[in-house]
């Protein structure tokens, strides 16, 4: 067999080109910028956007969500059973690791929760966790999770616990190296630029199209925009709406927040449900969804519950624009002239001072003085939740992690809510029988009286369902979720 | 000269001392740390463990006596954001600030000695009124806007430098020229008004007049007669940046130093790592008074230290 020199060297430079074209043609890794660093990878400890952002992607869960919002099994192999009311039993997926090889199984499950609700630990995340008492394992690829009371929600807060691997969770650094079941397996962490996870070779789901992440972390919206123009970016996160014109590539999709004004029901001047009608009629809601976020925010439909979370009112509609009854409303109740107190804060949520602005400036106009204050956070978030007097419309955006109207019921509409500024008895019982109703057709029939009272009874002025929007480099192809997780292994690039 | 540097080192001290109690006093008294740490969904008995975790449900005055003595042993606490002690956080972040402080100063000290002198040589001339013109531009436009407009066009629209971040020497480039900017427009228009003054001199005169070539009298006896002006300010522009620009330039093009680290840790209300910050900047620019002194002293060992 002869070989000719010609032939010898075509191969060999096509070798060498295969090697240098290969690792780029499959390996694709992409740059996403977030706003802020993780405080800690420890996915059991705080309430962190950044944490949130890139552990999302390490760490898994029992119940996931489809991009849609609806709840499916994630790590669980279907979806749980209620064994009696304070008692769920889920099924665990087959053969799933953990990166550094633990298994998971029951006593993952077990350690995990165990973890989190154990006072020590005290973690931020109890807020969704606070009905958990504890967790059983059956057998290897079953366990029990244990209620205080009824708990109808609590397949929605799977969905937000993290399953950790429990010899590294005790031996190991979950604080700065942390090893999940997820797509991503955790690789380098340089302090106050960047975090970068690679694809879990093992990983039981498909495999993702991307192979590499790097998080940055970039505060300022405007060098975030930079960086995805000048091509350093793929995905950024909190795109701002007056951006979205510079942007080729960009994807909006409704948040979990809703901004809304709590009104003070047993107010003075709010206390009459006129007025209380008037302040919803006087806003030209479509004019600040066009002008303020051009045009990147939905009217929130008569409630200010998530449209995506269980227990939505189909049938409420969002409050009409009708100025000329709000100001016969305003004079029916003898109250032209009077001082409405409108407090709220700045920079929190996005266009938030705007907002209050803007709202405060229609209720003027209906015949009403409005004394608009803008406070420092501590100071509003004691105007809120204090044990003062409840102002007479205070500004929130409320947000819904888990996705179920519990949220929004118990924390504003609620007389004993952290947020509410109403002492309706009726509201209230009806709100705790929802919570604790675990067949979900009655359940939503109560949410739907729940809300249609609310709606009437206007305790709230809601405003905005806020939508997240994104900008992206034209190689990504990617539709962000509802519950603004932002998952790699949904993401593809083109090229 | 070591009697007067105890001395100033005590003075320091002082000073450090001073600065540090009343960031304690102020984090305290004003605005509710635990409503800033906390998420808007945390309850009333996180509050109070957390307080009770950080030790701010005792009496103000316990409180004060803890940390008097935390601080004996340079202990800060815990940064109640990233849940490791503070002051490693702070030793973490303060050679990124010391970098990009170095470059951005070096630059215009390096770039304003020539700069100033050239615009001297020639008052009025096209030069001069070029340096000063691009000295005002300088000095009035914000740090920020510099900042961006040297992304738009470097990062953006040319693609030759990276837009943020740190990691490679590219990264530095942008960020050290925003910073240098300020310092730069000053030291250059101290160094011609200097320079101005000297050459305007007899000395220089009666030396030029003897035949003195005028290298070596800006180089010998006019640079040297302008340096103290010119290190004061050094070391005014170099406080100025550690306490302030940097803040700025580290925010737009989100570099890792102390600055932004500040701005983070204010906006979660991180009050320990708020006070280790505080307190280094406060040491930092002590020393940098304390060697300032002993530098003019070396330069002109007529100056009475006490």
């Amino acid at each position: 067999m002869t070989i000719s020199l010609r032939g010898l060297l075509a191969s060999t430079a096509l070798a060498a080109s295969m090697a240098l074209v290969t690792p780029a043609a499959f390996a694709q890794s992409i740059t996403v910028a977030i706003g802020s660093e993780p405080s800690t990878l420890d996915p059991q400890l705080r309430d962190d956007g950044g944490e949130r952002q890139v552990n999302d992607n390490i760490y898994e869960t029992l119940m996931a969500r489809t991009p849609e919002g609806e709840l499916e099994p994630g790590l669980a192999a279907e979806v749980p059973t209620q064994v009696d009311e304070t008692t769920w039993e889920f099924t665990l997926r087959e053969g799933v690791t953990f990166h550094n090889g633990e298994p998971f199984n029951a006593d993952a499950v077990v350690a995990s929760v165990e973890r989190i609700i154990d006072p020590e630990n005290n973690s931020e995340q109890m807020a969704y966790f606070g009905t958990i008492a504890g967790a059983e394992k059956v057998d290897d690829l079953t366990v029990r999770i244990l209620t205080t009371g009824p708990d109808p929600i609590l397949p929605s807060r799977m969905y937000w616990m993290k399953m950790i691997p429990p010899d590294y969770a005790e031996e190991g650094d979950l604080a700065s190296e942390p090893v999940g079941t997820g797509p991503y397996r955790f690789v380098d962490w340089q302090r106050g630029t960047s975090i970068e996870l690679a694809v879990n070779e093992d990983y039981w789901g498909p495999e993702p199209d991307v192979e590499a992440v790097t998080f940055r972390f970039v505060g300022e919206p405007g060098t975030r925009l930079s960086g995805l123009m000048a091509g350093e970016f793929d995905v950024i996160i909190n795109l701002l709406p007056e951006f979205t014109a510079s942007v080729e590539n960009f994807a909006a999709v409704e948040g979990l927040e809703t901004s809304v004004f709590v009104l003070g029901a047993d107010n003075e001047l709010t206390s009459d449900v006129r007025v209380r009608e008037a302040l919803n009629l006087a806003i030209d809601r479509q004019a600040m969804a066009d002008s303020l976020f051009q045009g990147y925010a939905t009217i929130a439909a008569g409630h200010h519950v998530n449209p995506r979370a269980f227990g939505f009112n189909d049938d409420l509609e969002s409050y009409p624009y009708d100025p000329e009854r709000a100001r016969e409303l305003i004079e029916e109740a003898g109250a032209v002239g009077a001082t409405l107190e409108v407090i709220g804060e700045s920079g929190r949520w996005l266009k938030d001072r705007e907002q209050i602005e803007t709202v405060a400036g229609y209720w003027s106009e209906i015949g009403l003085e409005t004394d608009v204050q803008i406070q420092e956070f501590s100071q509003y978030l004691d105007s809120l939740m204090g044990d003062g007097p409840r102002p007479d419309s205070i500004f929130i955006a409320n947000s819904n992690e888990l996705l179920d109207a519990d949220r929004e019921a118990s924390y504003i509409y609620h007389m004993d809510g952290a947020a509410s500024s109403n002492s309706d008895e009726e509201m209230a019982a009806m709100i705790d029988e929802a919570r604790v109703t675990t067949d979900p057709e009655a359940r939503q029939e109560l949410y739907d009286a729940i809300f249609q009272r609310g709606h009437d009874m206007h305790y709230t002025v809601p405003l905005f369902n806020l939508q997240d929007i994104y900008g992206m480099s034209p190689r990504m192809e990617w539709q962000p979720r509802v519950d603004a997780k932002m998952l790699i292994k949904e993401m593809s690039v083109s090229e | 000269m070591g009697t007067f540097i105890l001395r100033r080192a005590w003075q320091g001290f002082l000073v450090v001392l001073g600065v540090t109690l009343t960031v304690f006093v102020v984090t305290r008294v004003f605005g509710d740390p635990v409503s800033l740490m906390l998420p808007l969904s945390a309850s009333a008995e996180q509050r109070a463990a957390f307080a009770e975790g950080l030790g701010l449900n005792q009496p103000l005055l316990v409180q004060f006596v803890q940390f008097a003595a935390d601080l004996a042993t340079f202990d800060f606490g815990e940064s109640a954001w990233q849940r490791r002690p503070a002051i490693n956080v702070v030793f973490e972040r303060l050679p990124n600030s010391l970098l990009l402080i170095g470059a951005g100063l070096g630059l215009a000290v390096v770039l304003s000695v020539p700069m100033g002198v050239v615009a001297a040589l020639r008052p009025g001339g096209i030069v001069d009124r070029l340096t000063v013109g691009l000295g005002l531009l300088g000095l009035s436009m914000p740090q920020f806007w510099v900042g961006l407009l040297l992304i738009v066009v470097f990062a953006v629209q040319l693609q030759v430098l990276p837009t943020s971040g740190m990691g490679t020497p590219a990264h530095l480039v942008l960020p050290s020229v925003t910073l240098a900017l300020v310092p730069l427009a000053r030291l250059t228009m101290l160094v011609r008004s200097s320079m101005i003054d000297e050459l305007n001199q007899q000395y220089v005169k009666t030396a030029r007049a003897k035949g003195m070539p005028l290298r070596r009298i800006i180089g010998v006896h006019a640079l040297r007669n302008a340096s103290i002006p010119f290190l004061t300010l050094v070391g005014w522009e170099l406080i100025l940046t550690l306490a302030g620009y940097t803040v700025v330039v580290e925010t737009v093009f989100a570099w890792p130093g102390l600055g932004l680290t500040a701005i983070q840790a204010l906006q979660r209300g991180d009050l320990f790592l708020v006070q280790a910050i505080v307190f280094t900047i406060a040491i930092m620019i002590v020393l940098i008074n304390i060697a300032l002194d002993v530098v003019f002293k070396l330069i002109d060992p007529r100056i009475n230290l006490n």
